[in-house]
């Protein structure tokens, strides 16, 4: 090496982290220079989100050492680390909820130094929050924030620091598109030869236009590292992390054909669920207007649309989560729409949340159960091993603690515990969402399993390619209002459907 | 209630004025202060009730509303607080002031050597913790005999009258809302939040949690000691189950719940309603612990942010807040 060199900004040597017998990091280096924005990808799993709570503090590493700015940082506490400038996103957004959009970044900068001049510190908030794009949000309080914004109210804390190393966790899962390009324009913005950015990301497109440097992880272990380009176009990493959905020809393969037989009958019955004119919102702000939509039986019906469109809220409207304003909501030739959740629940009707939702204190089986204690024993057995059929992985853990398992596994154990109500219908609210692509293939091919037996499905999605691969009528949703409707194949056509990828959509 | 500028709602009420307010301020406590001249003996006993529950509240509230930390630990402060204080009235022949200043920093002591296991204790376990805490401090009064076992002890010294003691009470209270007011309209009200709504992430962006707790749990034991020994003063006798008793807990949670958690005045208008139901009801003890009670539930059930929650609502719903913000 030579003598010259700047010392890195970071030295992580032989970071390692084990949780019981289990080894969630194994002997992992990380240099990075000033300046440099690396890029983290792998596998659910494959330990991405420990290595961030190792670098940040918030998980103290079983063995190596962290050398930062020159400092060892290896046994400083997270609030040490973030004061030397170490600021880090989390995966599923923490805001500090009963406050305010601005005094979540009043919390860095007051933490940091107490006796700021206010007009000083206003103009900071005030520069950060128009850089993330929540310029207007300032005096809402962070509670009110629907998910997205919550995560750009992480980054938006994060930069409250002034931090020299960003650790950024998949703050663009759940983007469409334009959003994306905004995301990419905004960590653009942040390098500059005084701070590094780690990003651990999913999304392709932006480890591909933002990241100098690309390491590639799995069950701990670095598997690859070099630059971005380098290591995307490696066939092991094409195999083990970036799955069918990036290769030319794969697309096919996860293509259900609609089937002939459930189509002829459709015309003649009556719809399972018919929503007509439905409109609902949260508090003042009202998302849905008049829409109406029906399921036929053994019908997959996918429900497509930009962030904030109103996808997720039609998902809770349906389940009784929400109350709507008007309208009226028919499930299998009955009203509902007086309904409590659990009354509509046991008629058959099962929403498998956006989130996962998996009770944290309960192993794998015992989720599973909880959505079957109807059921007598033996049919609850049955349940079980068809959906141990279905995701094998979770016959594996099937004692193993319910948010133990990866993002991955938790979406599969999710939607198994949709199954196990035995439901008429099946709602999928973003299942994609945070998930490695090879991940998705996986799911989504156990939902094409489902369709070829006949299940009902309503499929709330944002991953617009695979959804329209798996349904047999898609809405597309904007604004609360369905703006276009039709099988897979018109919809394709459309030039809207373009618009919606590229959010240009009026 | 926000401590940054920009995000008050724009109000041009004169109440809102700093100095409106301390002006406000001071003229209600010169009136506290002259309060016990006037007033029949009677309504000097139940203000010096009620200032005593004022302070316990507010100490809770600071520590629960605004810390996060529930705790059922205000009794081991208390009882701390009235054995110090009688042990130096009656051993050193100190003033009341001196005594009850000693008591308070007792407790900020026993607070410091608890935080290191306490704060370890999250949640739930945090409140079972701080129980532990006064159970064992009871047990311990109990048991050791210096402190008289379970008869307790007298005060030997010359007690004041009910005036004098509701005029400290009324200063207690002068230094609970002082601290109330740094503690909810500074910028460390910000840190004290943060932490309250996660602690981990706070720590994240900087925040050192353990300290910002610790200056929280130190200054409340403190107010709840001195309260301790303001009402051992009173009584001019103390016993282990009185002054370590779960209803000196368990009440100040009751109030800032009817008042409203986490809001500035919720320790106040909650120990009014509270001191009041309990006047009203004196005849009748058991029915007083019921209605409390069903009070509770019902506020828990439709007004979690207490009665000054339910205000707010009003006022924003009638007030020109609403047209200006939105």
């Amino acid at each position: 090496m030579n003598a010259a060199d700047p010392p890195p900004l970071l030295d992580a040597v032989g970071l390692g982290k084990r949780y019981g017998g289990l080894v969630a990091i194994e002997s992992l280096d990380i240099r990075l220079d000033k300046g440099r924005v690396l890029g983290v990808i792998g596998p659910n799993g494959a330990g991405k989100s420990t290595l961030i709570g190792l670098l940040g503090g918030a998980i103290s590493a079983s063995a190596g050492q962290i050398h930062f700015d020159g400092h060892d940082i290896t046994s400083l506490p997270a609030s040490e680390r973030a004061r030397s400038g170490i600021g880090r996103t989390y995966q599923i957004p923490r805001p500090f909820l009963d406050m305010t959009v601005e005094e979540n970044l009043a919390v860095a900068q007051f933490s940091l130094s107490p006796f700021v001049a206010s007009g000083t510190a206003a103009a900071e908030r005030r520069e950060i929050l128009d850089r993330c794009g929540l310029g207007d949000a300032a005096p809402v309080t962070a509670r009110d924030l629907p998910l997205l914004r919550r995560k750009r109210l992480e980054v938006a804390r994060a930069l409250a620091l002034k931090p020299k190393l960003l650790l950024l966790d998949e703050v663009g899962a759940g983007l469409i598109d334009s959003e994306v390009s905004e995301l990419i324009a905004l960590i653009q913005s942040l390098k500059d030869a005084e701070r590094s950015i780690i990003i651990i990301e999913h999304v392709i497109r932006i480890v591909k236009e933002c990241c100098d440097d690309l390491m590639v992880i799995n069950f701990g272990k670095v598997l690859a590292r070099g630059p971005t380009t380098d290591v995307l176009g490696s066939d092991e990493v094409a195999a083990i992390y970036l799955g069918t959905s990036h290769g030319a020809a794969a697309r096919t393969s996860t293509a259900v054909a609609p089937r002939a037989d459930v189509a002829s009958s459709m015309a003649s019955t009556e719809p399972l669920l018919a929503l007509d004119g439905v409109s609902a919102g949260y508090g003042q702000a009202r998302v849905l207007h008049d829409l109406s939509l029906s399921v036929m039986q053994g019908q997959v019906v996918g429900l497509l649309g930009s962030n904030g469109a109103g996808k997720t809220t039609v998902a809770h409207v349906i389940s009784r989560a929400l109350p709507i304003t008007a309208g009226r909501i028919r499930f299998d030739g009955e009203d509902i729409t007086r309904l409590p959740a659990h009354a509509v629940a046991t008629r058959g009707l099962a929403h498998c949340m956006e989130g996962r939702r998996i009770f944290g204190s309960l192993s794998v089986e015992e989720n599973l159960l909880v959505a079957a204690r109807r059921a007598d024993a033996a049919e609850r057995k049955t349940r079980l091993e068809r959906v141990y059929a279905l995701f094998p992985v979770l016959a594996d853990r099937r004692n193993a603690p319910g948010t133990s398992m990866s993002g991955g596994q938790q979406q599969a154990l999710a939607i198994g515990r949709a199954l196990m109500a035995k439901p008429r219908l099946v709602i999928f609210d973003e299942i994609s969402l945070g998930l490695a692509p090879v991940m998705m293939d996986r799911l989504y091919a156990a939902l094409a399993e489902l369709k070829r037996e006949g299940f009902t499905m309503l499929v709330v999605e944002q991953d617009i390619e695979r959804a329209l691969d798996l349904a047999d009528v898609a809405h597309i949703i904007n604004k609360g209002r369905i703006t276009l409707s039709g099988p897979p194949a018109v919809l394709r056509a459309d030039e809207r459907l373009r618009h919606l990828y590229f959010g240009t959509e009026e | 209630m926000s401590v940054l500028t920009t995000s008050v709602p724009e109000r041009s009420l004169l109440l809102h004025h700093p100095f409106v307010r301390v002006a406000l301020s001071g003229i209600s406590f010169a009136a506290l202060l002259a309060a016990p001249s006037f007033l029949p003996a009677y309504f000097v006993e139940i203000g010096f009730k009620l200032l005593l529950y004022i302070v316990l509240a507010e100490a809770w509230n600071l520590l629960a509303g605004y810390c996060g930390l529930v705790s059922l630990g205000s009794s081991s402060f208390f009882g701390l607080g009235a054995y110090v204080t009688v042990g130096l009235l009656n051993h050193t022949g100190s003033g009341i002031g001196l005594a009850l200043a000693a008591s308070a920093l007792v407790a900020m002591t026993l607070a410091l050597a608890m935080s290191r296991g306490l704060f370890r204790l999250r949640g739930l376990y945090f409140t079972v913790g701080t129980l532990a805490l006064a159970e064992a401090l009871r047990l311990l009064v109990v048991n050791v005999p210096w402190f008289g076992g379970a008869t307790g002890l007298f005060v030997s010294a010359d007690l004041p009258d009910v005036t004098e003691l509701f005029r400290d009470a009324a200063l207690l209270l002068v230094v609970a809302s002082l601290v109330m007011t740094l503690a909810t309209g500074s910028r460390f009200s910000v840190l004290l939040r943060a932490v309250r709504d996660d602690e981990d992430a706070a720590s994240q962006v900087g925040v050192r949690a353990f300290r910002v707790k610790l200056a929280a749990f130190m200054v409340a034991s403190a107010l709840i000691a001195i309260a301790g020994g303001l009402q051992a003063i009173k009584l001019g006798a103390i016993e282990p189950y009185g002054s370590f008793g779960l209803q000196w807990s368990v009440d100040p949670l009751a109030i800032v719940i009817i008042g409203g958690l986490g809001m500035r005045f919720g320790a106040i208008v909650g120990a009014i309603f509270f001191v009041a139901i309990g006047e009203l009801l004196a005849d009748y003890p058991e029915l007083h612990v019921a209605i409390t009670g069903i009070i509770l539930i019902i506020l828990i059930r439709c007004a979690p942010r207490g009665l000054c929650g339910l205000l707010e609502t009003a006022l924003r719903r009638t007030g020109p807040t609403k047209v200006a913000s939105s």
